[in-house]
């Protein structure tokens, strides 16, 4: 059974290796196990709640009950550019007009902003590749809006996620090669590496900050100005599925795209609804497929656990849990849990159980 | 003989002359000058109206045109003309190159970025402009004369210019016709070709500049290549006119022509080489022919006359030139007129 739990001190060495497995592009989750600790000791008083609430950083684990591994890791950064200065480009328009010319030119603008400053990120997804597939990927992303529902109180109204950017398999840039670069002599792998470990701000200041009218870099550079990477398209869709949608902002490295929505319409929080949990000896076939699964969470801060069940478990008030379940999620009958579809479709099967 | 006097009416045919027989290369070097006979008409009346110094503080500033004409044949080979103030009461645009030092300390990194700023601080300097001449002239005297009157002319009247002066060198161009810089920049924004663009300056009033020019800050860096090597670089084809206002004290400072990148030379008003040694003397004539070649000027607004001469004393006292002389410059012995050594 697949379980998300709190990050613990003792995922290091299998953080370690997915990030190592993951390799360039995953800028908040370097293969640097110092880093990594210390990624975990913040999870640790996060949820604890030993650190200010704006510090906060969630990290979530995909838990393989029967190996005892972190296969998966998900995160929430509580607030961002607190404590550092966080950048990003706003992709606007100027027109210059001249009537007397008869002149109208439109100017595709990157203007540097810090507008996510003080927002609650969704970032740090990771999953091993031996579990991709029957929808782990969506338990991985999706509990996260499930945890930021229940505790709205220690984030923003406002959630964003960060997309990586297009780079092809040497790790260029195209955006990087046509700005980045020519500020400062740094690969963009070098730059991306700086980032991950917490030297993002530096970099940015030696960025420009004037604002760059697109016309001036070259049309590889243009193109990728708010896409995302090939391996990143799934995730935006799931995103975007969510009701996540482009902000205008773009990553100040890669262009890559930056996307948000507000708690309230995010769609996992509003097809969310309550259940008791009723622990049944009944024998009962766990094994469907993941559109007829719904997510089940234990609504619990320090210990927060969701698994996923078939939608027939679900009942009037009740859901209904086997021992294993139960125990995983670590409720008992007459729990509160919450349940959430895991995919479209579920949808349909936690309504109709209503 | 040459002779450079202030523009008349009559002159209009002649100068558009200049400006279509020199082809695109003269023309492009006195972008300022309009090659619309209404436009050339209009300025040379503008010009007239401004000698007489009737203009009052609500009037458009002083300009001026003065024609280089040969007195045997009557005919005009040249222009140049002064703006008493850059922008003629509207904004004078140029990029300042600046530099700015992107550093970081916990990376161990520093680097000069340059950047042009949009500016307008040469707004209301004085303006040497509209310079053309007949490309057979060119590196000759009648060449300097034409050029270095002007600052005769600042030295008569010095109490319609500014404390500093300016002139715009035209920048690189391609064989082709093709302008680096404004390909890099300008075009992108302006939505027209160097040449339209370059004579609205000319013409129209700089509001499309402010319409059109992003106000923004531009990175040299992103820049093309070409564009970069452009800039502050003069068209070779103004390399002896930029001698000249080198010897007569102007200097590259960081401003640049925002639509080529050309340099904008700078000087001190009362520091211009010919205005520091000329000297205000009485004419007087000699017979003989002799002595050192001199500009010499005379007569106050459209009165103006300025030509080259030898003069046999150039010492003290009265200037001694020949009778000739005084014809061309529209005086007679016991006159003031200036003098200037080559």
């Amino acid at each position: 059974m697949l379980v998300i739990r709190p990050l613990q001190e003792d995922n290091l060495e299998d953080l370690y290796a997915m990030a190592q497995k993951a390799g360039k592009g995953l800028t908040t989750l370097p293969a640097d196990r110092d880093l990594l600790q210390r990624k975990i000791n913040l999870a640790r008083e996060t949820f604890s709640q030993r650190c200010a609430p704006e510090a906060g950083l969630y990290l979530f684990a995909l838990e393989d009950t029967e190996t005892g591994k972190a296969v998966g890791i998900s995160g929430i950064q509580a607030r961002v550019g607190l404590d550092e200065v966080f950048y990003n480009y706003r992709l606007s328009v100027t027109v210059n007009a001249s009537k007397e010319l008869g002149v109208h030119v439109r100017t595709p603008t990157l203007h540097l902003s810090n507008d996510m400053t003080d927002t609650s990120e969704i970032c740090s997804l990771l999953l091993s590749d031996d579990y991709h597939g029957g929808g782990n990927g969506l338990l991985l992303s999706r509990c996260r809006f499930m945890y930021l529902d229940e505790f709205r109180s220690h984030f923003s109204e406002k959630i964003f996620a960060e997309m990586r950017g297009v780079s092809n398999e040497q790790g260029l840039s195209p955006l990087w090669d046509a700005l980045g670069r020519k500020f400062f002599d740094m690969e963009f792998t070098e730059a991306d590496r700086l980032s991950g470990l917490g030297n993002k701000a530096f970099i940015a200041e030696l960025m420009p900050k004037y604002p760059i009218c697109l016309p001036m870099l070259p049309d590889s550079a243009r193109a990728v100005i708010g896409r995302v990477h090939d391996n990143t398209a799934p995730a935006l869709r799931m995103l975007q599925a969510e009701g996540f949608n482009f902000n205008g902002l773009v990553d100040i490295f890669d262009g890559g795209p930056v996307v948000e929505a507000f708690i309230d319409t995010i769609r996992t929080v509003r097809d969310s609804r309550n259940r008791h949990a009723m622990v049944t000896r009944k024998a009962m076939d766990l094994d469907v497929p993941a559109a007829e699964r719904v997510m089940v969470s234990n609504r619990s801060f320090r210990n927060f656990r969701v698994t996923t069940v078939p939608a027939s478990c679900v009942g009037i008030d009740t859901i209904s849990l086997p021992p294993e379940v139960a125990e995983a999620l670590q409720v008992e009958s007459g729990d509160p849990v919450r349940l959430a579809p895991l995919k479209d479709r579920a949808k349909s099967a936690v309504k109709a159980a209503r | 003989m040459w002779l450079v006097r202030p523009a008349l009416p009559d002159d209009v045919n002649q100068i558009l002359e200049i400006a279509g027989t020199a082809g695109t290369e003269a023309a492009r070097l006195s972008s300022t000058l309009p090659r619309q006979q209404a436009a050339l008409a209009e300025k040379i009346e503008h010009s007239l109206t401004s000698l007489a110094g009737k203009m009052t503080a609500g009037d458009r500033p002083q300009r001026f045109l003065f024609v280089l004409e040969d007195t045997v044949t009557g005919k005009v080979h040249g222009t140049a003309g002064i703006d008493a103030r850059a922008g003629n009461g509207q904004p004078f645009y140029n990029y300042r190159r600046d530099a700015l030092i992107h550093a970081s300390h916990e990376l161990g990194i520093s680097s000069r970025v340059e950047v042009l700023y949009p500016s307008h601080a040469l707004t209301d300097h004085t303006l040497l402009c509209s310079f053309s001449i007949t490309p057979e002239l060119r590196n000759t005297d009648a060449f300097e004369l034409l050029s270095r009157a002007r600052i005769l002319f600042i030295a008569s009247h010095r109490r319609w210019f500014s404390a500093h002066a300016v002139v715009e060198i035209q920048g690189v161009q391609c064989p082709d016709g093709s302008v680096p810089f404004w390909n890099s920049l300008g075009r992108h924004f302006f939505d027209m070709d160097f040449e339209t663009a370059d004579q609205h300056s000319g013409t129209l009033s700089k509001t499309f500049i402010a319409e059109l020019m992003p106000p923004n800050p531009v990175y040299v860096t992103l820049l093309s290549d070409a564009a970069q090597a452009a800039l502050g670089k003069p068209h070779e084809l103004t390399v002896p006119n930029f001698e000249l206002l080198h010897r007569e004290g102007f200097q590259a400072g960081c401003y640049l022509d925002i639509f080529d990148a050309g340099p904008v030379l700078e000087a001190r008003t009362d520091a211009l080489h010919t205005l520091v040694t000329s000297q205000s003397r009485t004419l007087h004539g000699t017979t003989e022919d002799g002595g050192d070649t001199c500009l010499i000027c005379a007569g106050d607004g459209a009165g103006f006359r300025c030509t080259l001469a030898r003069v046999a004393d150039t010492l003290e006292g009265p200037v001694k030139v020949s009778v000739g002389i005084w014809e061309v410059l529209g005086k007679t012995a016991g006159d003031e007129v200036r003098v200037a050594p080559c």
